[in-house]
Order: C-alpha cells, then structure tokens, then sequence
C-alpha cells in the first residue's frame, strides 16, 4: 500500500469530484479544506482523548462499488418502508419515497444525486449554518474528502407524517474511508420525522467520519433519531448539529451502540427566540473500546429551551465519558438549560465519567444539572432473581429499564425495536467475559 | 409431595452502623410439605422477614449455623434464582421498584425462566393465564402494563406479589407480611388468590403479625416465634389465643424472657 505521503491528494480529490460530476462550489470547497485541515486543530473535549486516533489517515479516494448482497449479513429490515434511502459504501442500494411528498417538494436522496440535482438548495445549507467546513481539522478533513451520505429537504407548511428513513453502511470489507455527510432542512412550519441507521460490514480497520446537519427554520419540528453501530475495527468522528431559528423544535433521540472507538461531537444550537431541543442519548459501551460522547445545547435566542439527557451501560474494560455542555450566552434571557448524565457500571474494569458543564452568561434563567455513576442496585437484582431469573438476564431487564427513558423517545417502532435488540446483543456480548 | 426443612436455623446480619455481626435467629426449626398452609406469628423485630430472606436465599442474609433442605437437599449453596427455580417464592415485605422494566415483561421472564429456549411460553398461552389471574385479583389490565412496582401504592405492591405467585405456580411460597396495610376489600382479594393456589403441590408459610389474615387463609399449623426463636407451635386455634392474650401474655405463659420492642 501507498503511504500517505506518496499519495498526489490534490489529483486525487480533484479527480474523484470530476467523476462525481460536483458543481464548482463543492469542487473548491474540498480543495480549499483538503490544503487546510492539516494545520488546523483538532476540535477539544473535555476528559476525551483521542488525539492518537487514526481518524485523519485518508486512503485515496476513488469511486468504487460495493457488493449489496454482502449486506445480508445485516439483517435490514426496511422492505416495507415508504421513504428510504440505503447505500453501502459508495453505492446507493435503494432510494425510497412516497410519491406524495415528492410532488409537494419534498427531497429525499444521496447526496451526490443531490448536489447535481439540487445544486442551489444544497450549497445553500451544506456547511454554512450548523457547522463550518472549517471548524476544526475533522470537519475540514471531511468536507474534502466526503464520499457518501443524503439530503431531506421539506418545505414550507408540509408535515411528513411517515417517517424518513436512512441506512448508512460502512463497506469495511476492504480498506476504504467511509465519510458520509447527511443534510437535513426542515423549511419553516414543517414537519418531519428522520431515523437513521449506521453499520459496518467486514472487519476491515477503517476510518469513519460522519457531519449531520440538522437546520431547522422557523416553526419547523423534527424529530431525530439515529442507531450508530460501527464495528469494532472501525475508528469514528461521529458528529450531529443541529440549527434551530425562531420556535423551531428539534428532538434527539440517539443510540450510541458502536463497537469500536468513537468519539461524538453533539451539537445543538438554539438560535431563535423560544427554539427548543430535547436531546436523548443512550450508550452501552464493551469490550476495550472508548465512546467518549460529548453533548452540547447553546441558548443564544430568549426563552429557548434545551435538556440533555443521557444514560449508559459500561462492561468489560471499556470506558465510556458523558460531557454534557449547557451554554447560555450573555442576552438569552427567560432561557431554560437542564441536563442529566447518568453512567451504570457492570464491571470493576470498567471506567465511565458523567461529567456536567454549565456556562450560564445570563441571569435572567433557569438551569439545573445531575450527574451520577453508579453500579446496579443490588436490591433491584435480588428482586428479579428471586422469581427465577438468571443474574444476567436480570442485569440485562434492570439496564434496559435504565436505558428505557430514552428507547421509549423513538417514535418509529422499527427502529425502536432494533435498537432494544442492539443493546441486547451488545450487553450479551458484554456479558460473556464476565 | 414436595417437603420443606428448617433446621437449627442461625443467621446473623452485619450492623451497618455498628459495622459489627448480630445474630438475629438462634436455632429456627420447622418442617412443612406442600398441601400444607402454616403460619408465623410474632412480635415486630422477632425475626420473621429474616426467616424469610434466609430461607429465599437474600445475600445480606449470612447462615452461621443450621441447613435449609428441600427435598431432603441441602440448597443453601444455591443462589436466589436457582433457589426460585427449585420451587421457592417469597412474597416480600418490601417489594423492589423497577423503572422501565413493565410488569407483564418480567411475569413472562420469570415463567420462561423455568422453561427451555426452545420451549417459551407462547404470547396467547401467557395473557390467557394472566388475564385469569388479574380477574380472580381484581386487577386491570393497565396495572401489568406499568413500570414494576414503581409507584404503586402499597395494597397494589401486595397484590402485584399475589399475582406473581399465581403466574410463577411454585411449590413453596412463604408471604411475609401480605395483609399489611390492606383494607378488609384487598385482604379478602388476596386470600382469595393464595386460597386459589392450594391444593396438594402447593405449601405455604405466611408470616403475619395479625391473626385477621388467618380468618381468611386457614393455616394447618401456627407458629409462634419470639427473640429468633419458634417457641410455641399448634393449631388455628393458638392464632386465636395470642389475639385474646397479647404476644405478651403468651411469653408470660411460656416464662420466656424476652422484651418486645412493641412494649413500652
Ligand atoms: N438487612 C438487615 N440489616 C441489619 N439489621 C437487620 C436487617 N434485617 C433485619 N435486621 C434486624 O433484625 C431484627 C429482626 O428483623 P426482622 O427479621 O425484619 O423482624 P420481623 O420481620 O419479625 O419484624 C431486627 O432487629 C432488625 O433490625
Ligand atoms: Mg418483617
């Protein structure tokens, strides 16, 4: 294999977004970002380190296909979804939507289609209000060397009753980069509800870069839901924003379920007046891996309202951190910023942190945080085994009623249902060593 | 027949204030076989839970001296849920509370427990036997729906625990304590679910301070047991004589010397 450094990037970049056929503006925006990341910093959060990771060690990009029938192995259920998109790897698998909402503007595609297609709209949003392609060395990283993803766009007043669904799969059954952009815009008073999916196929040590963006106008409401399982050989820069202007709201309900090193950029910015977003997470964390989760809600507009909630399971040696950032800067007044971290032991190796961060600039607030790590209630496990129930599967009914605050925030049963199987098998998983 | 053996019984609990061993039962015996209801009666702090949650298995709980045996098998090696799989059921004094766990979830665990993986009990099968079981207890269907225990009040805890010995059909149930805090409607409820148990493969022990429960479920044997210790066994008609004397009056006849924390 090629080193980095005999690698011509500058081509190579070049020649991947010709044979994409990429508007100018997308062209220039990865050759700007491909010159810049380097010098740039990595973005910092407290109590994580993972500045050792491989997360900017960029193969040479190229179009290449992957073999769908490898994506058996997944077991995705989505044959009856009315609004759907999967790709694996590079290649889109299928692209679902209701031909109702396409003929009342709603776009639901890959994100090369969208930028060919879609060119206006989507230079509009793409990097330019929830996060900036130069931001830090990550979203620099990825902006030039992207190669995957999808755009929603809903318009004005259209309320999506079904919801939108998104399979992303990592093809890890070979060395290739898996940078994946997925833009959602909800235009102002609408509504929509997104899930969306990640996995890997293969055990190939990859890298994953992942930029949500979430822009949320005014009166819009989404509601946002994501099941991330990256395999153990996968290292991961996972990172969701979201944007939200006047009495926009934005719920967040997000599976941290990866098998491997992550570390999560989880960004909301509450910038109109009386925006509000609810940000669940749930985590279970095994094997050696570290998911350092770091989860931020900034109050700029007045009466805004932002609550983070988050639980997770650590087993076996694993580590597993939960910051959760409230900001309310200095003018946000009649704001609301609450948060609750809560981090569940299994194993004596294990190591977890919940750590709790306001940055209250305003007087005029109300602002309250909870923070726990703790071990699971001796009482509780007693309880269920006295009518029979073997310690793990009472280990495993007492997390899931841990983690149920968050599970029950799903509206698609679908994904709902596979997340609880998700962190079935993940606590299984965890629990063998034990 | 199944059978059922307290012998010489001593269990200790660490003090968590003192940080010290105090033993709270001095040599408990007792034999009961399934077919048969017996009933403990005693003072507060006398001991009774402490039977229970030693007899169940609970941790916190240390053996110093004596054997429990089922079926002529010693099963103090046992954990709780291998105890419970072997026929045991406590129903307890303080129910735990489980957020997110539903109750209808953790019934049908507890009964596949018992079962084989390729053998679970099928869903119409299980709400069938539940539905029955909620009509004898007067219960709705929204209560199994519900988080475990979590804010029930606690005649619902009582009942929830009458309808987990209904649906989990052990040999041996021991029920410490069912009709505290019950209104005379609930505790009629619940001995109409313990009295819809019996039968000859089905042995109760149940620990009350009030002889009331007793008009309702009618022990075979009663027990008196004072200071960590049965000292008096007979039939109904001694539930009857400690309602008419007092704990009291009954140490005073046995000339035992033991001061009951209830007395002032
Ligand atoms: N888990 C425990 N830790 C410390 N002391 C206990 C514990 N359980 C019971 N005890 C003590 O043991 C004695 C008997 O209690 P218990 O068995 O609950 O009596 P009863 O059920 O007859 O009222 C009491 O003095 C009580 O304080
Ligand atoms: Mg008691």
């Amino acid at each position: 294999m090629e080193t980095q450094a005999e690698i011509d990037f500058q081509s190579a970049v070049s020649a991947f977004s010709a044979a994409r056929n990429e508007p100018d503006w997308l062209q220039k925006l990865r050759l700007t970002m491909l010159a810049k990341y380097p010098e740039l910093a990595l973005p910092k959060f407290d109590k994580i380190q993972y500045q050792r990771w491989p997360l900017t060690d960029a193969h040479e990009p190229a179009v290449q296909a992957s073999d769908a029938t490898a994506l058996a192995a997944l077991d995705l259920d989505y044959a009856d979804a009315k609004n759907v998109l999967v790709t694996f790897g590079e290649t889109v698998v299928t692209t679902r939507l209701d031909p109702e909402l396409a003929a009342q503007g709603v776009i639901f595609t890959d994100i090369f289609t969208a930028v060919r297609d879609y060119p206006e709209l989507v230079e509009k949003y793409f990097m330019t209000t929830a996060i900036k392609p130069d931001a830090n060395r990550l979203t620099a990283f990825h902006a030039a060397f992207l190669n995957g993803g999808a755009f929603l766009y809903v318009p004005k007043n259209v309320v999506v009753k079904e919801p939108i669904q998104g399979y992303y799969i990592q093809d890890s059954t070979r060395k290739q980069d898996f940078i994946q952009h997925v833009l959602v815009v909800a235009d102002t008073n609408s509504q929509v509800t997104y899930a969306e999916n990640y996995a890997t196929v293969g055990t190939e040590a990859n890298l994953a870069n992942v930029v949500v963006e979430v822009i949320a106008a005014d009166d819009a409401h989404v509601h946002f839901s994501a099941v991330d399982q990256f395999s153990p050989a996968t290292t991961g820069y996972l990172s969701r924003q979201g944007n939200l202007a006047n009495d926009a709201q934005l719920d967040w309900a997000v599976g941290m379920m990866n098998d491997g090193n992550v570390v999560v950029d989880f960004n909301t910015d509450l910038v109109g007046k009386g925006a509000h977003a609810e940000v669940k997470v749930v985590a279970v964390t095994t094997g050696k891996q570290l998911q350092g989760i770091d989860t931020r809600v900034t109050n700029y507009g007045q009466h805004t309202i932002g609550h983070i909630l988050q639980h997770g399971v650590i087993l076996e040696t694993s580590s597993l951190i939960f910051n959760g950032v409230g900001h309310i800067v200095k003018g946000a007044r009649g704001s609301d910023s609450q948060q609750e971290s809560r981090v569940l032991m299994l194993s004596t190796h294990a190591r977890g942190d919940a750590n709790p961060i306001l940055l209250i600039d305003e007087n005029d607030v109300t602002a309250g945080h909870a923070a726990s790590v703790g071990r699971v209630d001796q009482e509780q496990m007693y309880y269920l085994m006295s009518r029979g129930i073997d310690k793990k599967r009472a280990e495993r009914l007492v997390i899931r009623g841990f983690l149920g605050n968050v599970l029950t925030e799903i509206p698609a049963k679908r994904v709902r249902d596979q997340l609880t199987a998700t962190i079935e098998r993940k606590l299984e998983n965890g629990q063998k060593s034990e | 027949m199944s059978k059922l053996e307290v012998k010489n019984l001593h269990v200790a609990v660490v003090d968590e204030d003192k940080g010290q061993e105090k033993e709270i039962l001095k040599g408990v015996n007792l034999t009961m076989n399934t077919g048969e209801i017996h009933a403990i009666m005693g003072p507060n702090g006398t001991g009774k839970s402490t039977l229970s949650q030693a007899i169940m298995g609970n941790p916190a709980y240390k053996v110093t001296e004596g054997d429990v045996l089922l079926n002529g098998k010693s099963i103090l090696e046992l954990p709780v849920d291998e105890r419970a799989r072997a026929g045991l059921f406590l129903a307890m004094q303080y129910p735990a509370e489980i957020a997110g766990v539903t109750n209808v979830e953790f019934m049908r665990a507890a009964i596949n427990a018992r079962r084989a993986d390729d053998d679970q009990i099928p869903v119409l099968e299980f709400m069938k036997f539940l539905d029955k079981n909620l009509a004898t207890l007067d219960m709705t269907d929204d209560m199994v729906e519900r988080y475990l225990n979590e804010g029930f009040s606690g005649g619902e805890k009582k009942r929830n625990e009458i309808l987990q010995l209904m649906m989990i059909q052990p040999k041996f149930a021991i029920l410490d304590e069912i009709d505290s805090g019950l209104d005379i409607d609930a505790l009629k409820v619940v001995s109409k679910g313990v009295n819809a148990m019996r039968g000859p493969e089905f042995g109760s022990l149940i620990i009350t301070h009030y002889q009331r429960l007793l008009n309702y479920i009618v022990p075979d044997t009663v027990h008196v047991m004072m200071d960590g210790r049965i000292v008096e066994s007979g039939g109904p008609e001694l539930a009857e004589k400690l309602e008419a004397e007092g704990y009291a009056g009954v140490r005073d006849d046995l000339g035992i010397d033991v001061k009951l924390t209830d007395e002032i």
